[in-house]
């Protein structure tokens, strides 16, 4: 898979392997976290302190429904771009506004989050090269988790040497 | 003349709750193994506005300490920025400045 910036303020994947464009459908699958640590990990307590009960009862009432509607939103932008995912000769292709950048940043976060919060992940084996073989589930997660860290990376490059320029 | 000065009672409550908002409250933000540190850092610039070398160094200590008091100030400004994070995937929380 090749990564690439287009003059006119878009943002491609070329090259891509069919079970990369397998692994880049599920990005919003993933995302939608639906068990109950994953939700735990995607909307996380305000406060430590047992005294801010009442703070957290407003946090869920008024702050959590707002933050699912903004992941909602992330992972809408990256579905419906994936959807013009189209094969050429070399493999499958995706572009997509580079407005559209925070949302992938966003919605990949959502998805490592929710794979590393279901299978339990160690920060050793997060900050690893990857798994050297994939023969369980947990082996593969861990390989999308990796995968999706390299878009990230990528992201975040382009976006903060436009943001903040030299000082990126 | 003599004017009636009307003097309120405050609940206690209130007095209390008056006395938490006025607190300097923390904004904290908690090591998690996933952010990307280059994101972490990109989100402390892009919420707080902090320069490259401040934001790193807030990065850092949460990735070394566990944990970096990222802002302090007024309760209703830490409850936005700790949504803001919310909203970045950090685990941030707030906690009364001691």
């Amino acid at each position: 898979m090749v990564l690439y910036e287009i003059d006119d303020g878009h943002l491609g994947m070329r090259e891509i392997l069919p079970v990369e464009s397998e692994l880049l459908r599920m990005i919003p699958v993933w995302a939608d976290g639906e068990t109950d640590d994953v939700e735990g990990r995607l909307f996380p307590s305000p406060a430590t302190d047992e005294e801010e009960a009442e703070l957290r009862a407003d946090w869920q009432a008024h702050v959590e429904p707002d933050l699912q509607e903004f992941f909602r939103s992330t992972r809408q932008i990256v579905e419906a771009d994936l959807r013009s995912m189209k094969k050429d000769e070399d493999g499958f292709v995706v572009e997509f506004s580079l407005q559209h950048a925070e949302a992938w940043l966003n919605a990949l976060g959502q998805a490592r989050l929710a794979l590393a919060t279901r299978h339990g992940f160690e920060e050793k084996e997060l900050s690893g090269l990857g798994p050297r073989e994939i023969r369980t589930e947990r082996d593969l997660a861990l390989f999308q988790i990796h995968f999706y860290e390299m878009i990230q990376h990528w992201l975040v490059e382009i976006l903060d040497r436009r943001e903040f320029g030299a000082d990126s | 003349m003599t004017m009636a000065t009307e003097v309120k009672e405050v609940p206690a409550s209130e007095t209390r709750d008056q006395a938490a908002e006025d607190v300097p409250w923390n904004v904290v933000v908690h090591n998690d193994p996933v952010n990307l540190m280059s994101y972490v850092t990109r989100v402390f610039r892009k919420v707080f506005g902090y320069p490259r070398e401040k934001a790193e160094r807030h990065m850092l200590e949460v990735h070394h300490k566990g944990r970096s008091v990222v802002w302090t100030g007024a309760r209703e400004k830490a409850e936005f920025y700790v949504q803001q994070l919310h909203s970045h995937l950090l685990l941030a929380t707030i906690e009364r400045s001691h």
